[in-house]
């Protein structure tokens, strides 16, 4: 059997990314439209701009961040590349190219999801339908990742796809957790900071999960810790990269694809950065510092793949 | 207590009010087939309704499964589907005998005539066609002279279109011996059709159309240049925009080849090589979809942004195989066409099983009189273009029209034929309410490495439009299901 030919490496990686991209985004807008109504000022539309550091971009096209526009933003502008819209149809894009290396049943889901996001309209984002717009997504992309799971043939392109989404799936991460953080500590009324800290479990599907390790009081800390270490949480920061560095060894010894220094390099540092931790003492700037450079070393290490895989 | 309903009276047999209007029909023959018997009984106890309502879900289906071809406007990407009738067109095993053998000798006619023009010219030199119709030929490739292929293949792979004139008999019109295309939908309509009627087929012996992948793997293996024992194959595609797409994602995935484009592949030495996760590695058989002038910017199109600089060379030096291989567009060029049936007596020493459509070559003084005299009567076709496009059918041409054409061909002559208009068959087709007959043709695919394979039955094309002789999905055509009863 010949290797799997550059260009798919890549579209498959970038198809397992939009998609995770996209959950996580859809997710994001549903927890902060739903759960974000029991904060006293309102759902924070603002806080979304700034989970994806889309401020500045933002404001050059838009006069105001009025909750309208900033849906529009995410969900139907193709115009930005992280919208839901632009990265489903770019998911379905990659997946066009290397349909003869996924399952028909994959393709076909992706298809049917990619044709029902493409009527997604204004209507979809009132306060009475955006939940459930928001929820055709995120089980369009859970869906596809079901029958992945059950379908996908365990070959090469697999694995890009795992790493792809991996790679995503730790970034959404380390954003929710760093956007949320400062008001974690700095809400001194208890009841605002609980509604706070379920507002941000919510946002990566991790309420229950840290309710039951965590029953009664929690901490902000214990709240980080378990989005960036819990080695059972499949969100978790630490368990994404242990899947990645898997992923990566699969190709070298099982797929015979070549070791590259490169992207060696690049992952111990990531692999360094997150066992050193963020420090015990945990502030929101010192926590914002790590953060910041958990996602730099992600990127870091998306564009070593790039080089030594894609081209 | 209730009143028991008036009952409703049963639905008229689906064909009940079917007329062919004097055509051949592929379902009905001039007075009953005796093998489309158990068929027709079985369509005769489905109504409109419900067929309108099985038709519907093989559409979505269709839809679903994205086997569609996408039209791109500036802003967006349309995905179109191309039409499915749900009724299918039968052959009887005589039928497919007479079209099985038939196409194979026109393929081993086209392959000696290929070797020979590019090698010793024995045909122009006997006169057995002039030169300057060869020699002359925009897709006469002069490079190709003296290159040696593979078991003498040129083309390996080949879509003969045939139509049935009004008593039945079967008629080549053309052959497709560059990329022809459509055999997805030949395998996607089957399986189409088995969804959406189980019970239609149910019981009734129809040829497989299943393995074609694994024929073409064959033969691609068979052509590959020698010493390799183990090939890579690729197939070679301009990429996700192409409107055949589909078609190349299909067919490697079938044959489990790799789906390459230009960009993936680089020259080395000669050789040629694809870009891996595990750096370059050798490829040795190109199943192409990709126009003669666009495959080499070196050799060809300098603007070609599809190709592979170096592949010419590598080529000529046996390094890698084309399939098809380079410069067989001159034989299927349409004036070409008109001599076929010579072609295949001068090196079978056979007389041709499947006739041609009597043609009028215009670039010849007597054939050109002749177009004029009848211009309003004859089909006339321009030779260097595809798709149906140029197209004139006399006796449906404007004045305005047929003057147009006068002027045309008197400025012009050689690049046009004449043909008798054939009065081409029908097969019941839904449309809108009612069981209509639509004309069809047939494009059946045959394969050779070192020996030639057809796929039984073929794509049929029918033109949906009522009265329409043309077929190409470009110009309002769909397709059907083609079974061939064993």
């Amino acid at each position: 059997m010949s290797s799997l030919l550059a260009r798919f490496a890549g579209n498959i990686f970038w198809l397992g990314r939009y998609l995770e991209r996209a959950e996580n985004i859809a997710r994001i807008l549903h927890i902060n439209e739903t759960y974000g109504r029991d904060d006293p000022q309102g759902p924070d539309w603002r806080r979304v701009l700034r989970l994806y550091s889309d401020e500045q971009r933002f404001l050059e096209a838009h006069d105001d961040t009025s909750p309208p526009s900033v849906l529009r933003f995410y969900v139907l502008d193709r115009n930005n590349p992280s919208s839901i819209a632009a990265a489903i149809a770019a998911a379905r894009e990659n997946a066009r190219s290397v349909r003869h290396l996924i399952s028909t049943e994959m393709w076909t889901q992706l298809n049917i999801f990619a044709s029902e996001v493409r009527t997604l309209g204004q209507r979809d984002l009132r306060v009475n339908t955006l939940s459930s717009a928001a929820n055709l997504v995120v089980t369009g992309c859970q869906t596809f990742e079901g029958i992945a799971e059950g379908t996908f043939f365990r070959g090469e392109p697999w694995c890009f796809y795992q790493i792809g989404k991996y790679i995503e799936r730790a970034d959404q991460t380390t954003r929710v957790l760093d956007i949320s953080f400062d008001r974690l500590l700095l809400d001194k009324d208890d009841a605002i900071a609980l509604v706070q800290w379920n507002l941000l479990l919510r946002s990566v599907s991790a309420y229950h999960a840290y309710r039951s390790r965590h029953p009664g009081i929690s901490r902000p800390h214990d709240i980080a810790a378990f989005l960036l270490y819990d080695s059972e949480f499949p969100r978790a920061v630490a368990l994404c990269v242990q899947r990645l560095t898997e992923r990566l060894q699969d190709i070298e010894t099982r797929h015979g694809s070549r070791r590259d220094a490169g992207v060696e390099t690049a992952r111990r540092a990531l692999e360094f950065s997150l066992e050193t931790g963020p420090g015990s003492e945990l502030t929101p700037d010192r926590l914002h510092g790590f953060l910041d450079g958990l996602q730099v070393e992600l990127g870091n290490v998306s564009s070593a793949i790039r080089q030594a895989y894609f081209v | 207590m209730k009143h028991a309903a008036t009952p409703k009276p049963a639905p008229p047999p689906l064909l009940s009010e079917y007329d062919a209007n004097d055509f051949y029909c592929e379902i009905m023959g001039l007075d009953g087939l005796p093998h489309t018997q158990d068929i027709r009984n079985r369509l005769n106890a489905l109504d409109v309704p419900a067929m309108r309502q099985r038709a519907r879900s093989a559409e979505q289906e269709l839809f679903d499964l994205g086997i569609t071809f996408t039209v791109y406007s500036d802003r967006d990407a349309i995905d179109r589907v191309l039409p499915f009738d749900v009724i299918p067109r039968v052959l009887s095993p005589d039928d497919w005998n007479t079209i099985e053998t038939g196409v194979k000798q026109r393929v081993a006619a086209l392959n000696a005539f290929l070797h020979d023009i590019y090698h010793d010219q024995h045909v122009l030199k006997d006169g057995i066609i002039p030169a300057e119709l060869v020699l002359g030929n925009d897709d006469f490739r002069e490079e190709m002279c003296g290159v040696h292929v593979p078991q003498g293949t040129y083309v390996h792979i080949c879509g003969t279109d045939i139509v049935r004139d009004e008593k039945g008999a079967f008629r080549v019109l053309e052959d497709n011996a560059r990329c022809p295309s459509g055999v997805s939908y030949v395998i996607e309509n089957r399986h189409l059709m088995m969804r959406a009627f189980p019970d239609l087929a149910d019981g009734i012996s129809i040829a497989d159309v299943d393995s074609y992948g694994a024929q073409l793997a064959r033969a691609m293996a068979a052509v590959a240049p020698r010493g390799v024992s183990y090939p890579t194959v690729v197939l070679l595609s301009p990429g996700v925009y192409n409107s055949a797409y589909f078609e190349h994602v299909y067919l490697a995935r079938e044959m489990g080849a790799p789906l390459v484009e230009g960009q993936d592949l680089i020259v080395e030495n000669d050789k040629v090589y694809m870009r891996t996760t595990n750096g370059l590695e050798e490829v040795h058989v190109i199943y192409r979809r990709i126009d003669d002038a666009f495959l080499d910017p070196e050799a060809f199109r300098p603007d070609s942004m599809l190709g592979v600089p170096g592949l010419f060379t590598a080529y000529r030096k046996g390094n890698v195989t084309l399939a098809n291989a380079i410069g067989t567009g001159v034989a299927d060029d349409k004036a070409v066409y008109a001599y076929m049936p010579r072609i295949i007596r001068y090196y079978l020493n056979e007389d041709p099983i499947l006739e041609n459509v009597p043609t009028n070559i215009c670039r010849e003084s007597e054939g050109l009189k002749l177009t004029l005299d009848k211009l309003d009567q004859l089909v006339t076709k321009p030779v260097g273009e595809a798709g149906g496009y140029g197209v004139v059918i006399g006796p449906r041409a404007s004045k305005r029209e047929l003057r147009e054409l006068r002027a045309k061909l008197k400025k012009d002559p050689a690049n046009y034929i004449s043909q008798p208009m054939v009065r081409l068959s029908v097969c019941p087709t839904l449309v809108g309410r009612a069981i209509e007959p639509r004309h069809v043709d047939l494009r059946p695919f045959a394969l050779t490495g070192d020996s030639t394979w057809v796929l039984p039955g073929g794509l049929t094309r029918v033109a949906l439009k009522r009265g329409s002789l043309v077929v190409n999905s470009s110009q309002g055509g769909g397709s059907k299901d083609t079974w061939v009863l064993v």
